[in-house]
């Protein structure tokens, strides 16, 4: 393989771009509303050239108010659950680890549901309470990684199987402990979580949290970002990295920090949303090798355009009635993870 | 435009006369027939399927998950929703649209009667509200009447058979029960709880009553019940001590007082002979010994009253 250069990095990039560009313009159009594309060509042409100051009404709310704001969650959402995918790949030294597998998600879940429990406790300003829920999730997806980090070690090293199965009995740990809240909870306070569970981008979110949510990914995803060498010297194993110069503490720390962010957050916007933190970094991983300073970026991008199809597929196939987000990718996902398995374990 | 508070305490602006309102629960929806303002709602969920007529309105989606897109589409100038029913989430949706939402609650027959009445002011048919809620009240104080002398019946609730689904102490189905002279035994914070029939045995019931269809429905439902292992322990099966109410108790509608009335005649026919039998004077004992006579004989009437109502989807009556 030719090595990376600036060059080649952007011109790759450039060209994910372009196809999340095509991928976000197909989702405009599409949905419960039909809306031609040349007209709003047209409309937001006149908008840009300042010949007109509005779009038609007829579809300017359905597509700039909730459309578009539906498919920049997807674009964040997309981005940070499959940049956390590859980092814990990385770290962990297992092409089968993602924030759903390891349980991370599911305690960014029950840490977001304690979180709305309190807040229903509380009187809280609106700011507070629009923050306390991407807080919650941010612990409980902190916590839960640390708890699968223990249960995954054994003699000091990483053990593949057994931290996937630890990933394993933590998520069902996890689930249960989310289901006794659920039932035993007045059902005001969690009106529509379980819906929320499945993974669902139909809320729109206060604009507090999707600033939250982008400038969250952007901190995040850059500090690992700055890791991605030593990610690389990581591949060799953790004691090779260490004896090639690599300051693997800070790095497992930065990278478990950074990735708990982005899957908290993902986690308090959109709820779960299983496998795109697995399988995106893994296509990545096919097309553009393993070096981190290519799959990083190209994660990024790719996730977003995979949960921007996965969530224009689950407002159209079923439409007007909105699947919830979560079961397109668990469709998709779950068939090429036992692929994935199996072929690794062949 | 005008400024009201909603019952979710928030300040809402309304036009004058709302004429484009969508109704995102079954509830709403048959008080806005039930008060004549039909002409005026232009969408409804899924589950909206009373009256009729209600049907064949534009759907928006589900109660939980209604499609913003189809409510933006329809240009409303006015969204109901109910604070039980719906989620905050979409109110506050529909609030960055610019979109009117007013919020509902109703926790007991009463509420539903004042909300019935507010609504009708909201929509500039005050009229209409007062007759109808008068109408009500005027049903359940001849019923209360009638039942005041009656020691209240301990009964069962049924929603849902499988799992078994019963009501909390704080619904308003709970609060119908009582004014049709029955004490749900359930005591449960939730709203929805789920029972095992140890439960049940150790609370014996002496009626259980279905929320169902039609009165067909129902007794299938107590057939079935009755036929699985273990539930003959219970002196209600044993002595087919059953009722059945239109599914419209569940929904927080004017049509509950009828249902109201249904189930108390049910429970309590002496209470609605017009000469009390001889042989029953004063108080009359509710669970009559096995054989269940009085159920029998007032059976053609009860099918007659229960046929009109159509099949409801139940899951999501509310």
């Amino acid at each position: 393989m030719r090595p990376l250069t600036l060059a080649r990095l952007l011109m790759r990039c450039g060209i994910l771009v372009a196809i999340l560009f095509a991928v976000v313009v197909i989702a405009l159009k599409l949905g419960a509303v039909q809306v031609s594309l040349y007209g709003l060509g047209k409309d937001l042409l006149g908008v840009l050239l300042r010949r007109s100051n509005t779009l038609s009404s007829d579809y300017g709310m359905i597509v700039l108010d909730i459309r578009l704001p539906r498919i920049l969650l997807g674009i964040v959402v997309g981005a940070s659950l499959s940049v956390a995918g590859a980092s814990f790949q990385a770290l962990l030294r297992n092409p089968l680890a993602d924030p759903y597998v390891l349980g991370v998600s599911s305690g960014a879940a029950l840490g977001a549901i304690v979180a709305l429990v309190i807040e229903g406790h509380m009187n809280l300003t609106p700011e507070l309470a629009g923050v306390i829920t991407p807080v919650g999730a941010f612990i409980g997806a902190a916590l839960t990684i640390a708890a699968v980090y223990v249960l995954g070690r054994r003699e000091g090293q990483i053990d593949s199987n057994t931290l996937l199965l630890g990933g394993i009995i933590t998520t069902s740990f996890l689930s249960a402990v989310i289901m006794f809240l659920m039932t035993t909870l007045p059902s005001n306070n969690l009106r529509g979580t379980a819906f929320w569970l499945m993974g669902d981008l139909s809320t729109p979110q206060p604009r507090s949290l999707l600033y939250l949510l982008i400038l969250g990914f952007l901190a995040a995803a850059g500090a690992i970002y700055t890791t991605s060498s030593d990610l690389n010297l990581l591949l060799a194993g953790e004691k090779e990295a260490m004896h090639l110069g690599v300051d693997v503490p800070r790095v497992r720390i930065v990278v478990y920090l950074a990735a708990s962010i982005l899957t908290g957050l993902a986690v308090a916007a959109s709820g779960v949303i299983g496998y795109v933190g697995l399988l995106v970094p893994h296509v990545m991983r096919l097309i553009f090798g393993s070096d981190h300073r290519m799959l990083l970026p190209a994660a990024a991008l790719g996730g977003a355009i995979a949960l921007v199809i996965a969530d224009t597929l689950a407002r159209t196939v079923a439409s007007p009635t909105d699947l919830p987000v979560g079961a397109m990718t668990a469709m998709a996902g779950a068939p090429l993870f036992i692929y994935l398995l199996r072929r690794r374990l062949a | 435009m005008r400024e009201v508070v909603d019952e979710f305490g928030r300040t809402v602006r309304i036009p004058q006369l709302p004429q484009r309102i969508v109704s995102l629960a079954p509830s709403l929806t048959e008080t806005l027939y039930a008060l004549g303002v039909q002409d005026r709602l232009v969408g409804d969920t899924d589950y909206c399927d009373y009256p009729a007529d209600a049907q064949k309105k534009k759907k928006v989606g589900g109660v939980i998950n209604p499609n913003l897109e189809e409510i933006a589409a329809l240009h409303p100038d006015l969204v109901l929703v109910t604070k039980e029913g719906n989620r905050a989430d979409t109110v506050r949706a529909l609030d960055t649209l610019g979109i009117p939402t007013y919020a509902t609650q109703a926790r007991n027959v009463n509420e539903v009667l004042t909300t019935t009445q507010k609504l009708a002011n909201l929509l500039g048919v005050p009229e209409a509200g007062s007759s109808l809620t008068g109408d009500l009240q005027a049903r359940l104080d001849a019923l209360h009447g009638k039942l005041d002398v009656i020691p209240p019946t301990r009964a069962l609730f049924i929603v849902w058979t499988e799992p078994l689904i019963s009501v909390g102490k704080d619904t308003f189905v709970a609060d119908a029960m009582r004014l049709a002279d029955a004490t749900s035994i359930v005591d449960a914070k939730q709203d929805w709880p789920q029972m095992s029939l140890e439960e049940i045995a150790k609370l014996q019931p002496e009626y259980l009553v279905f929320a169902a269809g039609h009165f067909e429905e129902g007794t299938r439902n107590f057939e079935a019940l009755a036929d699985r292992p273990g539930w003959r322990i219970l002196d209600a099966v044993r002595q087919r001590r059953f009722a059945v109410v239109s599914e419209a108790v569940i929904r927080p509608s004017p049509r509950i007082v009828s249902a109201i009335e249904d189930l108390a005649r049910q429970l309590h026919p002496a209470a609605f002979q017009e000469t009390p039998a001889p042989n029953s004077p004063g108080a009359p004992a509710p669970p009559t010994p096995p054989g269940a006579k009085p159920l029998t004989s007032t059976r053609a009437a009860r099918m007659a009253l229960n046929t009109q109502i159509e099949i409801q989807e139940l899951a999501c009556a509310r």
